[in-house]
């Protein structure tokens, strides 16, 4: 036998790859501390920049918390009623999409023919994969028309179909496939002796998928409903193009124009510096606010939610 | 100590988080011999065999205390370098698990890791490497094809070359025919026999047939304990231990 | 007895019928959605859809001209034989015009052949005073205004300003004696810059997400052990997924935009844009590398090993090389959601469009662009579907190859 190997093996070399080892460990830990940290910094940075107007420029924060308009000209910016618009409109869409996504799911994994259902996770991954402006120009040249047309029936006028309405139903298409495929996810999750046992005792197919299946789906339907929510929070693009801008409000009528937490940061960006640009970051971190606090409260009720048989 | 021990191992201790795998090993492992160590699962046998060339280093909450020298010196101490430990221990895995390469790639990775570069001494150490594990013949014209072209039986004959590449000293088998027929399993303990002349090899195995065909000497482990360590033919004909008796007769298992 | 449980039999199963049909109803509604998405994006967009719009500046150039003195003459040209058929062409002064419409459907004339020796060969650029600029019309030219004098020194004008067509501005050259000057546009309305910027935001952005990602997935999966630290490190991660990409925005504007201030920029900019993005991407490629790392058998990574490996030859040489579907899986997605943002970009990258943008200028990725069309006072419909469908293709087609890509890493080897 001859040997090739082990006169080239050096313990020297070796040791040297171990401490390489050790640096190659080093480096990828630092990627990781770094893509975790950026949530950190993005907290920080937008924080101590939301909060200068209030402490710099003579903001008052409760005015700004509590105000019922956004005048920019006028240079009053009270955010109150953005906060309330930004609701009412992800809510309003949450309640149409959500028994329309939650069905589909049911649809897709229960009761359509194999190919059907095929065909439907192929509609849901298209629909989701479209960007949101592409959303944004559909529902400006047909949804603000639909709503017009809607208005004059009851002898209303829009702003050229810019209003609540619109918004909600743009976001309850946007959200309509995360909803439905984080449902998908959780109804194929359900363990098949549940479904089989219901079975047995004499309930149908159908009995057997509205009240067995899917109240035993409810936690992860209810964690796509809160990721639905949270999409619907932070959509901008999209949403400027069919909102209008209120100044004030807050906006309960459907076919009146509205303004969002989202619209508002990205109306008029032309300055850079100043007031009106701080201002902007103020938003922001009420934004993170509200979608951090509807977490958590949405969380809670999901436990309980979760908890209860 | 004499010269004709390998490996030899003393008071081994090896715990999982709060549970003790290993309790008090003691062993001295010829060199030149087939070692086999049998069991009935979770025993202990593989875990003791991963310890030979420290696998059991990135396994978290595991711990091992106690000695295990090579030649003479200790694998855990600060002197012995875990990657040079390894060139020297080679191990053959319980399922074939070529690497997604080619063939010749597969046989050419543990020298390339050290360094080797040279088109012409790979090429030389492929084809003694296939040889010794009786493969050469049937894959010379195919080298550069995917090692996953080959049967279950060749792939784990090309893991075999693929350890004997790195020209080590011993060979830990961990189960190495568990999961092929028996064909191909007789031509790996056929090479086993053979490949003693060069190696000494140390072979778990569940099979008590196999144990008792190929190795010189056996250990029987009963849940993190060596009962009994002997040669093969004493353990199978006169046991010492009534545990080891009642395995091997097929009492438990 | 039995007629009671017929009875109760017959409700329910036309209670079933209805529940079942609700199903089938919504999931009708999404298909029906997203045709009306596709039917109204591809009807508004598709006509506009053309070489021009892909590699058409976004902006036109305005060209006031005059003729060279000595050449400032008429003669007698022939027209070429493979002219156009709808073109009109001018004998005397070697140039021909066709009628065609502009992207917002008005008609133009367009400059269809100019003869080499044609007086419009030889013009002066009327816009720089100073200095002696001379160029050509060139075919593609929207023909503004072009004033000339007949033959008794009389001025009149020709050209779109006069509501001509191609044929009518043909017959008022005809009259002409000596062209006096001439207003040219190039059409503009098209998208290459803004392709150009998406091709950088993809390019840079990857360059710095992927690595870092997939390190960062090395990491999580290869070496972390499972405790407080690695926890608090993924949920970090993960707690990115959540964040509004107008979030990212602010962050690239405040954060990065020092970063880019070191390279050397002073407004908003795409490597801005790039950075921003990278920061956005990085959740998907960790998570989608490091889904691809599990799938990795473990007996490779304890194979390479025992072969006298160390941990970065086993990772680099076996493992990665395994994960490679996986990772391109992230990149595709990753690919899709550049693409598609338009938020975050609006922030760090502004909303000029930008003809010749490069990493520290302002310009607009595709989506921004559609943005900047949509926020305009007349929005042109046409222009935001036509781009709308070029994104909805380079998805579509990422989509695909992501379902390809992911049957492949499905039927493993192993």
């Amino acid at each position: 036998m001859k040997s090739f190997v082990r006169d080239v093996i050096s313990t020297e070399k070796n040791e040297k790859k171990l401490r390489k080892d050790k640096r190659m460990r080093a480096c990828f830990f630092t990627a990781a501390l770094l893509s975790s940290s950026a949530i950190a910094v993005i907290v920080i940075f937008i924080s101590m920049k939301g909060i200068t107007p209030f402490l710099q420029e003579g903001v008052d924060f409760f005015s700004f918390l509590f105000g019922t308009t956004w005048r920019k000209d006028q240079g009053i910016y009270g955010v109150g009623f953005i906060i309330v618009n930004t609701l009412v409109s992800s809510f309003g869409a949450l309640l149409l999409s959500f028994p329309l996504s939650v069905l589909t799911a049911l649809f897709i994994t229960k009761i359509a023919p194999k190919k059907l259902s095929a065909m439907m996770t192929t509609v849901i991954e298209l629909l989701a994969s479209i960007p949101s402006v592409v959303y944004g120009v559909f529902a400006s040249g047909t949804i603000t028309l639909l709503v017009s047309t809607l208005a004059a029936q009851f002898g209303l006028v829009t702003a050229g179909g810019s209003s609540l309405l619109a918004v909600i139903l743009l976001l309850a298409i946007m959200i309509f496939p995360t909803i439905t495929s984080l449902s998908i996810t959780a109804i194929r999750a359900v363990d098949k002796d549940v479904e089989l046992g219901s079975l047995a005792l004499g309930a149908t197919r159908t009995q057997t998928n509205f009240k067995v299946v899917l109240t035993s789906a409810k936690s992860g339907i209810f964690a796509g409903a809160i990721l639905g929510l949270g999409r619907a929070f932070g959509e901008a693009t999209a949403v400027a193009m069919v909102a209008g801008n209120k100044m004030f409000g807050p906006t309960f009528n459907l076919f009146d124009t509205t303004r969002t937490l989202t619209t508002t940061m990205l109306s008029g960006l032309k300055e850079t510096t100043g007031l009106d640009y701080d201002i902007r970051f103020s938003a922001g971190l009420v934004l993170m606010a509200v979608i951090l606090l509807s977490n958590l409260i949405l969380n809670l009720v999901k436990k309980k939610v979760g908890n209860m048989k | 100590m004499n010269a004709e021990t390998i490996f030899h191992v003393d008071h081994l201790d090896l715990f999982y988080g709060d549970k003790q795998a290993l309790k008090q090993i003691k062993m001295d492992i010829k060199r030149n011999k087939i070692t086999a160590l049998i069991g009935p699962s979770g025993c202990g046998k593989s875990t003791f065999l991963r310890c030979l060339n420290r696998m059991n280093d990135l396994v978290d909450g595991c711990k091992v205390s106690g000695t295990i020298e090579l030649d003479g010196n200790d694998i855990h101490s600060t002197q012995m370098n875990v990657v040079d430990l390894r060139t020297k221990v080679g191990m053959v895995f319980q399922k074939a698990n070529p690497f997604p390469m080619s063939i010749y790639d597969n046989i050419a990775y543990g020298p390339r890791c050290q360094g080797i570069k040279s088109k012409k001494i790979l090429d030389e150490i492929v084809e003694q490497s296939l040889t010794k594990a009786a493969l050469w013949e049937e894959v010379k014209d195919r080298l550069q094809e995917s090692a996953f072209g080959l049967s279950g039986g060749q792939q784990q004959r090309l893991c075999i070359a693929r350890a004997i590449a790195m020209e080590p000293e011993v060979i830990l088998m961990d189960e190495p025919t568990s999961a092929l027929d028996p064909i191909s399993t007789s031509k790996i303990e056929e090479m086993a026999m053979e490949l003693k002349k060069d190696y000494t090899i140390i072979i778990v195995t569940h099979n008590m047939q196999q144990a008792a065909r190929v190795s010189d000497e056996t250990a029987f482990f009963l849940m993190g304990e060596m009962v009994e360590f002997d040669e093969t033919k004493k353990i199978f004909q006169q046991p010492s231990d009534k545990r080891t008796e009642d395995y091997i007769t097929g009492r438990f298992g | 007895m039995m007629q009671v449980n017929a009875a109760v039999k017959k409700k329910r199963k036309i209670k079933d019928a209805c529940l079942n049909a609700i199903t089938y109803l919504s999931s009708g509604l999404g298909a029906f959605i997203l045709i009306a998405i596709f039917v109204f994006i591809f009807s508004k967009g598709f006509s506009s859809l053309g070489f021009d719009l892909l590699k058409g500046n976004y902006w036109s150039n305005n060209y006031l001209v005059s003729v060279e003195e000595s050449y400032n003459q008429a003669g007698n040209y022939q027209a070429p034989a493979d002219l156009n058929e709808g073109a009109a062409f001018s004998s005397k002064w070697g140039i021909a015009f066709v009628d065609a419409q502009d992207q917002n459907k008005d008609n133009v004339i367009l400059i269809e052949y100019v003869d080499e020796a044609s007086p419009f060969a030889r013009l002066l650029d009327d816009s720089i005073k100073d200095k002696q600029v001379t160029l050509s019309a060139e075919s593609g030219f929207q023909v503004e205004r072009i004033s000339y004098q007949d033959e008794n020194g009389i001025t009149y004008t020709a050209g779109n300003i006069m509501s001509q067509n191609a044929k009518e501005l043909c017959e008022a050259l005809d009259q002409a004696d000596v062209i006096e000057q001439a207003y040219f546009k190039t059409p503009g309305g098209g998208i290459r810059g803004s392709i150009l910027s998406t091709l950088y935001l993809i390019l840079v952005s990857l360059l710095i997400a992927l690595p870092l990602g997939i390190a960062a997935a090395i990491y999580l999966h290869e070496y972390a052990k499972q405790n407080k630290v690695t926890a608090l490190i993924r949920s970090a991660i993960d707690m990115l997924t959540g964040v509004p990409s107008i979030i990212f925005g602010l962050m690239g504007v405040t954060v990065l935009f020092p970063v880019t201030q070191l390279f050397g920029a002073t407004t908003t900019n795409i490597l801005l844009g790039a950075f921003t993005m990278a920061v956005i991407l990085l959740p998907t490629i960790i998570r989608s590398t490091e889904e691809a790392l599990i799938v990795v058998p473990k007996s490779m990574r304890d194979a390479s090993l025992s072969l006298g490996a160390n941990q970065s030859q086993t990772i680099f040489k076996v493992v990665l090389p395994c994960a490679i579907p996986g990772i391109l899986t992230g990149v595709m997605l990753s690919i899709g959601r550049v693409i598609g943002e338009s938020a975050a970009l609006i922030y760090t990258m502004g909303t000029y469009v930008n003809d010749a943008p490069h990493l520290l200028s302002q310009g607009t990725s595709l989506a921004v662009h559609i943005y900047n069309i949509m926020s305009s006072e007349q929005p042109n419909f046409e222009l935001a579907s036509a781009i709308s469908i070029v994104i909805l293709i380079f998805v579509l087609i990422l989509n695909i190859t992501v379902k390809l890509l992911s049957k492949k890493l499905n039927k493993a080897w192993y």
